[in-house]
C-alpha cells in the first residue's frame, strides 16, 4: 500500500480522497494554486504545495508542477479526481514515466474511451448496443432512406461538423426525408461552410442511465449498480439517484451485463463509469464510458456501503478488489442533488465571499462540501459548492430527507440552485418517476432544444 | 495575425459603430477600445506564453521558464523579492561542490543566474531582473520551493 498520495485535485473531491487517505493510514499531499491558499484540502491534507497562479493552465492543469510537487514530497501515488487531469492520457502516461502511481485506468484505455468514435467502434465489436446510425457521412438522398429505413423512423440528421442545433432535422416519416435532408445540408453549408450531415436513430425522450464499474489488476470486474442522471441542464446534471425508477430487474440486469462487456472489451482497471441512453420501450445505447471516478459516486456509497475512493486507491496499490459481485447488494434509495454557486435566473456563476453558512444534517443525510462560513468562492473553477445526499429505506422517505435538507441548508453571501434543487424534489413527475433528459427545460422554456445528449 | 491584418481590422472598427472589440484565438487575444467614437485606445495585444507541454527533452537554457516574478517588500524599505516561478527543487550551484552562483553582499546583473530550481529533471536557472546587491537568500540548498516561494531579497543598484 501507498504511504503518501498526491491529490491533483480541489474543492469537495480533494477533500474526499483525503479522507479516504485518512482512513487508510495514507498520508496526504494537497496541491493548489494561490486562489486556493485558504482552501479545506489544503488546511486538513498532511503537507501542502502551491504550484502555480490561479488560472488551471498554469496549476491544476500544469503537469509539470503537479509531478514536481509529487517529486519534491515523495508521493508515491497522485489521485486526479474528476476534471482536470482526470481524463489525461498524456498525464497518465508521464505519471508512468515518473515513476509514480496514477490512481485511474490505463493511459490506453483513458484515450481509447476519449476517442468517442473509437469508443464506439469498439463497444460495437463487442457486442455492446450503440445508437444506430450511418457509418460516417451520408452521401445522397438515396443513401439517406436506406439507413433510416435500417435504423427506423424518427432519426435526426446531423451537421458532422455541427453544434447548437444548426443543420439538425428530426425525420419522423419517410416523406419527410427528402426535404429535410436537403434543408439540414443547406442549413449545414451555410452554418460550417461543409453540408456534411450523417443519421442516428433519434430518442424523443430518452433518460440517462450510467453503470458504475470497478476492476482490479487480478482480472475481477463488478458492477455496482446504476445511478440515474437524466436531471441535467444542458448536459450538466443536477440531481442523481439509485435506483433509477425506469428499470425492473429484468433491465437492470441486462444493462449490468453490457456495462461489464464494455469494461472488459476495455480490460478496464479501476473505478469507472458506462454511460446509456435509455429509450422509452427499454432499448438502450452505449454513449460513452467515463475512466474517472464521478461527482456523483456518493449515490452509488450511499446505496451499496462501498467506498469507492477506498477502493480506487486499493486497486491502484495492486490489491484484488475487496468484494465479490455477490457481495454488492443495494439498500434503500440515494438521491444526490449538486449545489452549485450560480444566478438562479442567468445561470451565471456567482462567486464571492460566503457569509451565513449552515449545512444540513440529520439521519440519512451525506453533505460533501469544501466550504464554510467566510469561504472564498473564486471565481476560476467549477461552481459547484456542495453535493447534497439524501439516503432512505424507499425513494419516498430519501425525497423527503432531501427536501427538509435543502429547507435546512443556509448559504449567504453568493448566489445558490438550492431553490431550483427545492422546486426539482418537489415537482410531481419527478416524484412519479416521470421525466427524461429533457425535464427541466419546463423550467427554462427558452432552452428546448432539438436533440438528444 | 500579421501586422497588416491587424492594421485592417483596427480601419475596419474604427469605421463601425462599435465602441470596442474583443477577438480571441488559441495563444491570441486582442482587445480594441474606441474613445469617444474618434480615436482609437492603443490595441491591448497580449500573447500569453504557450501552455507548456511537459518539457521532456533538457533545455539548452533556461529561458522557458517564467521570470521570477519581483515584488518590492514593504517591510524592506527599498528591497526586491524574488519569489520562485515554479515548484522544484532549489540548488545554490550549478553543480554539487561548485560555487555558488551568488553570496550575500555579491553584486549581480540584471540576467545573471541567482540559483536553479529543479522541476521534473529539469534544471531552471532562475535569473535577476535587476542589477542589484544580494542582501539575504532565503532559501536553502537542496530545499524544496513552492510556487512564489520568496528565494532571494536584492537592493536594486542605481544608476
Amino acid at each position: 500500500m501507498f504511504r503518501k498520495i498526491l491529490i491533483a485535485n480541489r474543492g469537495e473531491i480533494a477533500l474526499r480522497i483525503i479522507w479516504a487517505c485518512r482512513e487508510l493510514g495514507i498520508r496526504t499531499v494537497a496541491v493548489h494554486s494561490t486562489a486556493d491558499t485558504d482552501s479545506l484540502h489544503v488546511k486538513f491534507a498532511d503537507e501542502e504545495v502551491c504550484i502555480g497562479p490561479p488560472a488551471n493552465k498554469d496549476s491544476y492543469l500544469n503537469i509539470s508542477a503537479v509531478i514536481s510537487a509529487a517529486e519534491i514530497t515523495g508521493a508515491e501515488a497522485i489521485h486526479p479526481g474528476y476534471g482536470f487531469l482526470a481524463e489525461s492520457a498524456h498525464f497518465a502516461e508521464v505519471c508512468r514515466e515518473c515513476g509514480l502511481t496514477f490512481i485511474g485506468p490505463d493511459p490506453d484505455v483513458i484515450r481509447m474511451m476519449g476517442e468517442k468514435s473509437e469508443a464506439r467502434r469498439t463497444m460495437k465489436t463487442a457486442g455492446v448496443p450503440t445508437l444506430p446510425g450511418s457509418e460516417g457521412l451520408v452521401e445522397g438522398a438515396e443513401d439517406a432512406h436506406s439507413i433510416a429505413e435500417r435504423v427506423g423512423y424518427p432519426v435526426l440528421i446531423k451537421a458532422a461538423a455541427g453544434g447548437g442545433g444548426r443543420g439538425m432535422r428530426i425525420v419522423q416519416t419517410p416523406e419527410e426525408l427528402e426535404p429535410l435532408f436537403d434543408a439540414a445540408r443547406t442549413e449545414a453549408g451555410s452554418a460550417f461552410g461543409v453540408p456534411d450531415v450523417y443519421i442516428e436513430k433519434f430518442l424523443a425522450e430518452p433518460r440517462h442511465i450510467e453503470f458504475q464499474v470497478m476492476g482490479d489488476t487480478h482480472g475481477n470486474l463488478v458492477h455496482l449498480f446504476e445511478r440515474e442522471c437524466s436531471i441535467q441542464r444542458r448536459h450538466q446534471k443536477l440531481v442523481e439517484e439509485s435506483p433509477s425508477t425506469a428499470l425492473d430487474e429484468d433491465l437492470r440486469g441486462r444493462m449490468a451485463a453490457a456495462a461489464l462487456k464494455a469494461a472488459h472489451a476495455a480490460r478496464y482497471v479501476n473505478a469507472g463509469t458506462v454511460e446509456f441512453l435509455l429509450g422509452p420501450d427499454g432499448e438502450f445505447f452505449f454513449i460513452e464510458m467515463n475512466t474517472r471516478i464521478q461527482v456523483e459516486h456518493a449515490v452509488t456509497e450511499m446505496v451499496t456501503g462501498i467506498d469507492l475512493i477506498k477502493e480506487q486507491i486499493r486497486v491502484a496499490a495492486g490489491e484484488p478488489i475487496s468484494f465479490t459481485q455477490d457481495d454488492v447488494v443495494s439498500r434503500g434509495h440515494a438521491i444526490e442533488c449538486r449545489i452549485n454557486a450560480e444566478d438562479p435566473e442567468t445561470h451565471r456563476p456567482s462567486p464571492g465571499r460566503i457569509q451565513a453558512f449552515h449545512l444540513p444534517g440529520g439521519p440519512g443525510v451525506r453533505v460533501d462540501t469544501a466550504c464554510y462560513a467566510e469561504a472564498v468562492i473564486p471565481p476560476y473553477y467549477d461552481s459547484m459548492i456542495a453535493k447534497v445526499i439524501a439516503h432512505g429505506n424507499t425513494r419516498g422517505e430519501s425525497i423527503l430527507r432531501m427536501r427538509r435538507a435543502l429547507e435546512s441548508f443556509v448559504v449567504e453571501g453568493i448566489k445558490t440552485n438550492v431553490a431550483l434543487q427545492q422546486r426539482i424534489v418537489t415537482d410531481e413527475d419527478f416524484v412519479r418517476g416521470r421525466f427524461s433528459t429533457r425535464f427541466l427545460e419546463r423550467y427554462q422554456p427558452e432552452s428546448r432544444e432539438v436533440g438528444t445528449t | 495575425m500579421d501586422h497588416k491584418e491587424l492594421r485592417e481590422l483596427i480601419e475596419i472598427i474604427s469605421r463601425s459603430n462599435f465602441s470596442s472589440f474583443e477577438l480571441e484565438r488559441e495563444g491570441f487575444k486582442l482587445k480594441l477600445v474606441k474613445d469617444d467614437g474618434v480615436t482609437i485606445a492603443a490595441p491591448a495585444i497580449s500573447h500569453p506564453a504557450p501552455t507548456s507541454a511537459l518539457p521532456v527533452e533538457p533545455r539548452k537554457e533556461a529561458s522557458g521558464a517564467a521570470p521570477a516574478p519581483v515584488e518590492t517588500s514593504a517591510a524592506d524599505e527599498g528591497l526586491v523579492e524574488v519569489a520562485s516561478p515554479i515548484v522544484g527543487t532549489y540548488y545554490e550551484a550549478p553543480s554539487p561542490g561548485a560555487d555558488p552562483f551568488v553570496k550575500i553582499g555579491g553584486r549581480v546583473g540584471k540576467g545573471q543566474v541567482l540559483c536553479i530550481v529543479e522541476a521534473m529533471k529539469l534544471m531552471n536557472e532562475i535569473e535577476s531582473e535587476i542589477d542589484a546587491e544580494v542582501v539575504e537568500i532565503l532559501a536553502s540548498n537542496g530545499q524544496p520551493v513552492e510556487f512564489g516561494e520568496p528565494l532571494f531579497k536584492l537592493r536594486p543598484l542605481s544608476g
